[in-house]
């Protein structure tokens, strides 16, 4: 089955929609789906233009696409277990919170918290991330913990923070402090960024580009050869963070 | 007539030891204050009627009138902003929280733009505080972080620290060490011991070196760390570590600098790893009068200390997502409420033009640069000079605050009650 949904024009267009119940498991059972504009609660078709094409008898089976004026559509693919969405534009905050399986590709760019505490599945997104990808709700002790986000573009500040399983790469840039406390789980970074794992205490970092800023607390541990875009590198590695008890590993491309 | 320990209505020390004279309907003279509470006290040039924008010009309105356009703003708003809240009293925030749950609103007060970080980090991993009058009776070593008492606080040095003797400092300036790390030689810093200087956006790297030599890794450091040589490093670990009961307190050069609220995890998992060896203990230098209040009240209520959003009529909370300079970046909200602070003078200038084209209406007593975005002004009564209530000091201390006499202003708690009982009665709960 194949969900079509397209913005219709709003009146107040920058106000944010929560649809936390576009995920395909919903389209399946056709429940009624409500979003919300703001403080109103609306029914999915004073939102969107709605077309559905085909069958589907379990929610693999069920792709939405979402095209149209849909960067500022919050929450799209939460508690996804299965299926795929498709997003022709941009997306906006907390695409793919918690979700556990199946597969969802942005082609354009995507607002902050990315894959919140994702647990498993497959985040694509052609564009840029902003800060947090991969990260944790405020306060919580873990971010991703599963699954995989791949970035073609560049990612905001504290990328992957609490990073605790599965595989954030963002093949470009990152911003500041990319796997701030990140404590397992690996965050490949195919470009520059700035103070990659402050307090770091597990897991596996990778910059392949410029890590400026290094903070004082890595410990140098030698050089080691990775793989990255079919190419052998050679990286220096670190430990730390050694502020804290921290046990993680930092690879830095060498000059 | 001469009113005694008056509690004085500018900055997050909230002293309670001034003595105001009052004529009439008129503060006279004000002693003990420091110049910010003078200029609070006598420079008070009120608006004297509520005022409507028509067309180019301002115009005068009643209360009533003013009360129930207000209410009509927020009532036909999709994303209602209620902004503010740090320069009144506990009893009208709450009042305003109440307003933001009744209309689905997003309501955030004044941390948003000072010591929100502090909140997050303090939410991350706890915070090791204590009250004034324990640094006052006890600190030995006081370390003033990323803020300029002398400036912004200017009673907390000869309060609580360096000039204040306590029970067991007998001569306080002799024997508390002071030290000031930042990016530059305050006024603070001239009167400290040791003056750390960091470059700009250093403070996360010194504070991580300072964490690394208290856990006994002094071998790892470089040479300099953000500007600071390996020798000052050790000198001022040595004098943390050497102290009986240290305080910390920090400014908006560690929560506004980059990294944010992680540069106060930092300095928190700092005191705590002090912790280990002797006792310290770490405070944010509140600024804005009872914003401290502010996230007391937002949390007795909703659960979170700012930044809470009731859009979908349960609070949410998500700095970046649900805080006023974001949503107003974004020109997500379509009427906003600002009470008791000035966001047309704090804010950045893309959050002020948002203001300006949405329905804007202040509850405030004075004419600030709001008033320049605002449609419509509501003077109130300032709480601690013609309006009492209840108003948090800087380290968690509720103290009353008192009327010094009795004008003819509504306060804050009379005109937002007005608003919320005519809202509850449009949406049929009345
Ligand atoms: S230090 Fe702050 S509270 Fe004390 S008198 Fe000055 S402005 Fe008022």
């Amino acid at each position: 089955m194949r969900v079509i949904l397209e913005t219709k024009p709003r009146k107040k267009p920058k106000i944010p929609i929560e649809a936390e119940a576009i995920i395909p498991q919903n389209f399946l059972l056709k429940n009624d789906i409500r979003v919300y504009e703001g403080n109103k609660e609306r029914t999915l078709d004073e939102i969107f233009y709605v077309t559905t094409e085909g069958p589907a008898v379990s929610a693999d089976q069920v792709e939405i696409v979402l095209s149209g004026e849909t960067g500022v559509i919050k929450r799209v693919g939460e508690y996804m277990n299965a299926g795929r969405i498709v997003i022709e534009g941009d997306i906006g905050m907390h695409c793919g919170n918690f979700m556990s399986a199946g597969e969802i590709i942005i082609r354009g760019n995507a607002d902050a918290w990315l894959g919140r505490e994702m647990r498993g599945g497959v985040i694509r997104c052609e564009g840029n991330a902003d800060h947090y990808c991969g990260a944790g709700y405020r306060g919580e002790k873990r971010g991703m913990r599963g699954g995989t986000i791949e970035v073609l573009g560049n990612a905001g500040d504290f990328t992957a923070e609490y990073l605790s399983g599965g595989e954030v790469r963002i093949m470009g840039d990152c911003g500041d402090l990319p796997g701030v406390e990140m404590r397992g789980g690996t965050l490949i970074i195919g470009g520059d960024c700035h103070r990659p794992c402050g307090n770091m205490t597990g897991g596996t970092c990778m910059v392949f580009g410029t890590a400026r800023a290094l903070l004082p607390t890595f410990v140098n541990a030698g050089s080691e050869e990775r793989e990255f875009c079919g190419q052998r590198v050679e990286m220096n590695v670190f430990r730390g963070d050694v502020a804290n008890r921290g046990k993680g590993t930092l690879f830095v491309r060498k000059k | 007539m001469k009113v005694e320990d008056v509690v004085c209505p500018f900055c997050g020390c909230l002293c309670d030891d001034l003595v105001v004279e009052v004529e009439g309907t008129r503060v006279v003279s004000v002693e003990n204050g420091c110049t910010l509470a003078n200029e609070k006290f006598l420079g008070d040039n009120r608006l004297t009627s509520p005022i409507r924008r028509a067309g180019g010009a301002w115009q005068q309105v009643s209360y009533e009138e003013a009360i129930e356009e207000t209410a009509a703003i927020l009532l036909d708003a999709d994303r209602p902003l209620l902004y503010g809240w740090s320069g009144t009293h506990g009893e009208a925030q709450s009042i305003g929280v109440h307003l933001g749950e009744l209309l689905g609103a997003l309501i955030d007060n004044t941390s948003t733009v000072c010591h929100g970080p502090s909140i997050m980090a303090i939410q991350e991993v706890g915070h090791p505080g204590c009250t004034l009058g324990q640094v006052k009776n006890r600190a030995d070593v006081v370390v003033y972080w990323g803020t300029n008492p002398i400036d912004a606080h200017p009673r907390h040095m000869s309060r609580y620290t360096t000039f204040a003797d306590g029970f067991f400092l007998t001569d306080a300036f002799l024997e508390r060490k002071v030290i000031v790390v930042d990016v530059r030689k305050s006024e603070s810093a001239n009167i400290a011991d040791e003056f750390v200087k960091i470059e700009p956006g250093g403070d996360y790297a010194v504070l991580a070196a300072l964490r690394a030599i208290v856990r006994g890794k002094r071998s790892l450091i470089p040479s300099f760390v953000s500007g600071v040589s390996r020798e000052q490093l050790f000198r001022v670990a040595d004098t943390l570590l050497g102290a009986k009961f240290g305080a910390i307190f920090f400014g908006l050069g560690l929560t506004m600098s980059r990294g944010r609220y992680k540069n106060v995890r930092n300095a928190i998992e700092l005191t705590a790893e002090l912790n280990r060896h002797t006792k310290w203990t770490i405070s944010p230098m509140r600024g804005h009068w009872n914003v401290y209040g502010s996230n007391e009240v937002f949390t007795w209520i909703s659960g979170y200390p700012y930044a809470v959003d009731f859009a979908r009529g349960i609070a949410f909370y998500n700095p970046g997502e649900t805080t006023s300079v974001d949503v107003l970046r974004r020109g997500e909200c379509d009427a906003c409420l600002v009470v008791a602070s000035d966001p047309g003078a704090h804010f950045p200038r893309a959050c002020a033009e948002h203001l300006a084209r949405i329905p804007t209406v202040q509850i405030d007593p004075h004419v600030n640069a709001t008033t320049h975005l605002a449609r419509l002004q509501i003077p109130v009564a300032v709480t601690g000079i013609d309006a009492e209530g209840t108003a948090y000091r800087m380290d968690g201390v509720p103290i009353r605050t008192r009327k010094l006499f009795t004008g003819r202003y509504p306060s804050d708690t009379d005109v937002l009650m007005k608003i919320y009982d005519r809202v509850k009665e449009e949406k049929g709960h009345g």
